[in-house]
């Protein structure tokens, strides 16, 4: 893929800070007054000293009446005040899909395959170079329909690669948290491109045989970024059900999309799609403040469908044989980092410190009042947040998002460990990032992470998480078994 | 002495402030309706009873059992001659559906259903804050809520929701996706958009239980303006109440009463069973339990508790049946909108809930005119109510649908006004309820009761369909 250079943070940026501030002097007006009042009122209160404030009281003739008048009143004003704040979203354990060896498809299978099945050897000679460059490793897995000659996609194998991924991927869950089936409130399903009657949601309440008042959803078609659509729904549905749980299920069902044809843009697909399942179980409930790993800070959303580029990015449309495949424009990087710009603009004054928010204020008014030749100030995401999940769509995703954010190697092993071990997962890909920083005893109560997803729209989707609990080593999950031989150095091109 | 008066008048002051804050986040948990638009195809794309004789005629793979099967289903669908239908399968070409037929379907409804909506509330769809859409055979990928944010131009931070597979009952889990974002207090715009995909979905196969979508379902859809602002009460419709949602895919049975599955010879169609009538019915009971204590009359919930009571002390072992007659279930509501799934489905919603003919005149009336729009339907049905002028301010509409799952979900809406627009029902309301419902392809294509095996000879008979006067 063409690397183009990502569009500067500037001239849009700046008018959007400038209606921050405005927006947040405005909304927070009474608030804003009342620290000059209560500044005032102490140094007065100082200046007395206590002997004056003991006969001050003295002289109120305060009775038993008064004081818990008053002591009823502030209460209830507490109170009040404290119901109305949002609910805190904890997120108490989630389990990824690990799958078994024999789903395993490394270089010289997908080859080979690919020769048998292909018939141009052009489109072969196509894949092996994208294969080569693309970053996966040998231990990536497709469900066992794919690993027939030609592929075998009926609705049967797609429902079984359904259940076999979401399934095993819940059973953990449980195991983990102790969660009885019969006290979810809510579930939230997301998979983009398999979507049966009854939905993945029934088949899951099917399974587990869930309640008759459960409030389930099923999202589809929303692309790899709509992992974190359902955690922004789920957030929503607990903000309005208190003392409740949440199960979300991130998914994408390869079964039914292999593309048959030859058109290169939409051979991409094939190469980079993995098999891959995330549960997640969400809760407000107090009590599993003590237990949870995380805390859901803030989700910000950006759509970008308005813009026909970014619309006909991603595209699932037919070739001129008549085979169905999703298109991957050339210029996804470039509109990646279009909606990742607008997405920090949102993000940026809730997670930046105010250090960086004042850098950025004071480069801007220099830049329009003093010097328009002073270089625009890009905030530096690393004092915000210590881990970093960038959704593993590909190589080049992830490399140009370490260069625009300024990000180290590090802070990007996550990303590329991941894409290397287990491919594109689609929306889970996320978690199972998460889980390596994990599984490398990196996370530390306290820490920020923030998960970045892409997808066809073009949206692009962020989640910021504050760690409540040291994460010790070892973890159970996808990646237990093969941890210690991570990080590995992945070359540019892997010559097959 | 003054200081400490005014830190108090000035925390007093504040707090106040605070608890006016909080008061009016809680008024901003409404929902409204303001309005909404149900789709009417062009007049090209009408599947009369003729049309769909030549539509079933042209699968090869139908012997004379399944003629006699499919005549009695279309003769006891309560669908009339004016429904409508995608055109890929008007122009024969049902058997092999690409993407871009799936597609135009939808943008032929998405472009006149939602342009309209905008036109009719005078909203910019810059204004739109939340849009849920749902379509449940159909996702592409970008997916639909993608393709009206493009189309409309909407506004970046719009939240977007495609809900998928979720059958018949889909409309009322968007409803409640909005509902539950209104609860957060902001005041919001929410578009809700409602539509089923047919092109891709023709079953050509000849599995029975899998021809039942083919004869029933029709194209149809709607669009709808939600909101939680105060403000805009005055032009609003009606107001939620409240909204159920039951599911009772626990049961093996009731999941798999309707399948989408692949029959023997690997064509992919949504196997119907048996026990469908029966799931509905146990889903359906499960959600009145929860919804009777929310709509009925204090009155009424204190008879049935007393009715209870009394036959537990007299009878403990004999069954509720007695009081469950006793119940006036429209003691609390005033008007139903019943989900056209077929005259079945509206005939046993009526003998459950004991109601007259004019109760369920609507959801006949839609059946007959649009056919089963699965999810829409409801809509349809509360736009025949408003079109016959039946819809006064106070009164109360109860919305049921039933979908794959097995679900039924209702909702409780109030009506805020006295309401009388027509729309798709404006040009033909005078003609509703007509004398007569009985199907003319009983008339026409009465020859198969009379045929057999031996006598039933394809080539003639489809010769002789196309020399014939109709």
């Amino acid at each position: 893929m063409p690397t183009q250079p990502l569009p500067d943070f500037s001239s849009s940026v700046r008018l959007k800070y400038v209606k921050l501030g405005y927006q947040y002097l405005v909304n927070h007006f009474l608030t804003l007054l009342l620290i000059p009042m209560i500044a005032t009122c102490v140094l007065e209160l100082v200046r007395r000293g206590p002997e004056e404030l003991i006969s001050m009281y003295n002289s109120l003739e305060l009775d038993v009446i008064h004081i818990l008048c008053s002591s009823f009143v502030i209460i209830f004003i507490l109170t009040v005040y404290f119901m109305s704040r949002p609910r805190p979203v904890y997120l108490v354990d989630y389990a990824c899909f690990k799958p078994s060896a024999s789903c395993r498809v490394p270089f010289a299978t997908f080859m080979e395959h690919t020769s048998m099945i292909c018939e141009d050897p052009k489109s072969v000679q196509f894949q092996t170079r994208i294969l080569e460059r693309s970053g996966l490793g040998e231990e990536t897995c497709l469900p066992p329909a794919n690993h027939y000659i030609p592929p075998n996609p009926t609705m049967e194998a797609a429902r079984a690669e359904a259940q076999l991924v979401i399934f095993s991927a819940i059973d953990d869950l449980i195991k983990k948290t102790g969660l009885q089936p019969k006290h979810i409130d809510l579930l939230v399903v997301n998979c983009s491109l398999f979507s049966p009657t009854p939905s993945l949601s029934a088949m899951i309440v099917n399974k587990y045989k869930l309640r008759s008042n459960i409030k389930s959803f099923n999202l589809s078609g929303m692309g790899c970024s709509a992992g974190l659509l359902s955690i922004d729904l789920a957030r929503d549905l607990l903000q309005v059900h208190p003392g409740s749980n949440a199960l979300v299920i991130s998914t994408e069902i390869i079964t039914p999309n292999f593309y048959k044809g030859n058109r290169r843009d939409m051979l991409l697909p094939n190469c980079l799609f993995r098999m891959g399942a995330a549960a997640i179980l969400l809760s407000n409930r107090r009590r599993d403040a003590t237990r949870a790993k995380y805390r859901l800070l803030h989700v910000v959303r950006t759509h970008k469908g308005a813009d026909d580029r970014a619309y006909r990015c991603v595209y699932q449309e037919e070739d001129s044989d008549g085979h169905c495949g999703i298109s991957l424009s050339k210029d996804l990087m470039a509109i990646a980092g279009d909606a990742l710009k607008s997405n920090i603009t949102t993000i940026g004054p809730l997670v930046l410190p105010m250090s960086e928010q004042l850098l950025f204020f004071f480069t801007l008014v220099g830049r329009r009042l003093i010097n328009p030749n002073l270089r625009p100030y890009i905030p530096d995401f690393k004092q915000a947040f210590e881990h970093f999940c960038i959704h593993a769509g590909g190589r080049a995703v992830i490399d140009e998002l370490q260069k625009s954010l300024q990000l180290s190697a590090e802070h990007v092993e996550a990303s590329r460990m991941t894409l290397h071990r287990f491919g594109n997962t689609s929306s889970s890909s996320l978690w199972y990032e998460l889980n390596y920083i994990e599984s490398k005893g990196r996370m530390k109560r306290g820490d920020r992470v923030w998960q970045i997803g892409f997808g066809s729209g073009f949206k692009c989707n962020s989640a910021v998480w504050k760690c409540l609990r040291t994460v010790k080593t070892p973890v159970d999950g996808p990646w237990a078994e093969c941890i210690h031989r991570y990080p590995v150095d992945i070359p540019e091109i892997v010559k097959l | 002495m003054e200081v400490l008066t005014t830190l108090t008048i000035v925390i007093l002051l504040y707090s106040l402030y605070l608890l006016y804050k909080s008061y009016k986040l809680k008024c901003s948990t409404n929902c409204y309706l303001v309005d909404y638009v149900c789709f009417k195809p062009s007049p090209d794309r009408q599947i009369t009873t003729r049309k769909c004789g030549e539509i079933i005629e042209r699968n090869k793979n139908l012997g004379l059992a399944e003629y006699k099967f499919l005549l009695k289903v279309i003769v006891n669908s309560g669908i009339g001659e004016r429904t409508y239908g995608p055109r890929n399968i008007i122009e024969g070409r049902e058997e092999s559906p690409t993407l871009d037929d799936a597609i135009e379907e939808m943008d032929e409804f998405l472009n006149v259903c939602v342009h309209d909506l905008f036109v009719k509330t005078k909203i910019s769809p810059r204004d739109v804050d939340v849009l849920v859409v749902n379509i449940s055979t159909f996702c592409p990928a970008p997916s639909l809520a993608s393709r009206i944010v493009h189309q409309y131009n909407m506004r970046e931070d719009v939240k977007t929701y495609n809900l998928s597979s979720m059958g018949c009952s889909a409309t009322l889990v968007a409803i409640d996706v909005v509902q539950n974002i209104f609860k957060s207090g902001k005041k919001s715009l929410a578009v809700v958009i409602t539509s089923e995909s047919i092109s891709p979905n023709w079953y050509s196969g000849n599995d029975k239980s899998m021809m039942l979508g083919n004869c029933l379902f029709r194209c149809g859809g709607s669009a709808m303006l939600l909101t939680n602002d105060p403000a805009m009460q005055a032009r609003a419709k009606m107001r939620l109440k409240c909204l159920v949602r039951t599911h009772i895919g626990a049961n093996d049975d009731a999941f798999n009463s309707a399948v989408q599955k692949e029959d023997d010879m690997g064509r992919v169609g949504v196997h119907l069973s048996k026990d469908l009538p029966k799931a509905a019915m146990r889903a359906f009971t499960e959600n009145l339990k929860r919804l009777l204590p929310k709509i009925l009359p204090y009155r009424q919930i204190a008879l049935i508790v007393f009715h209870v009571v009394k036959q537990k002390l007299v009878q403990p072992d004999a069954k509720l049946n007695k009081v469950v007659a006793q119940i006036n279930f429209k003691s609390g509501v005033d008007h139903f909108c019943l989900h056209t799934g077929g005259t079945a489905v509206i005939d046993a919603v009526r003998r459950a809930l004991r109601l007259s003919e004019y109760d369920v005149e609507p959801a006949r009336m839609t059946l007959h005119r649009w056919g089963n729009t699965s999810a829409s339907s409801i809509w349809y049905v509360l736009g025949y109510m408003e079109a016959k002028k039946r819809l006064k301010k106070k009164e109360r509409v109860l919305m049921i649908s039933f979908g794959s799952g097995f679900k039924c979900n209702s909702c409780l809406w109030e009506v805020i006004r006295d309401l009388g627009d027509g729309d798709v029902w404006e040009d033909c309301i005078k003609d509703y309820p007509p004398k007569t419902l009985v199907n003319p392809y009983l008339d026409k294509y009465g020859w198969v009761n009379e045929e057999t095996e031996e006598t039933f000879n394809r080539e003639e008979r489809s010769e002789s369909f196309k020399n014939s006067p109709w």
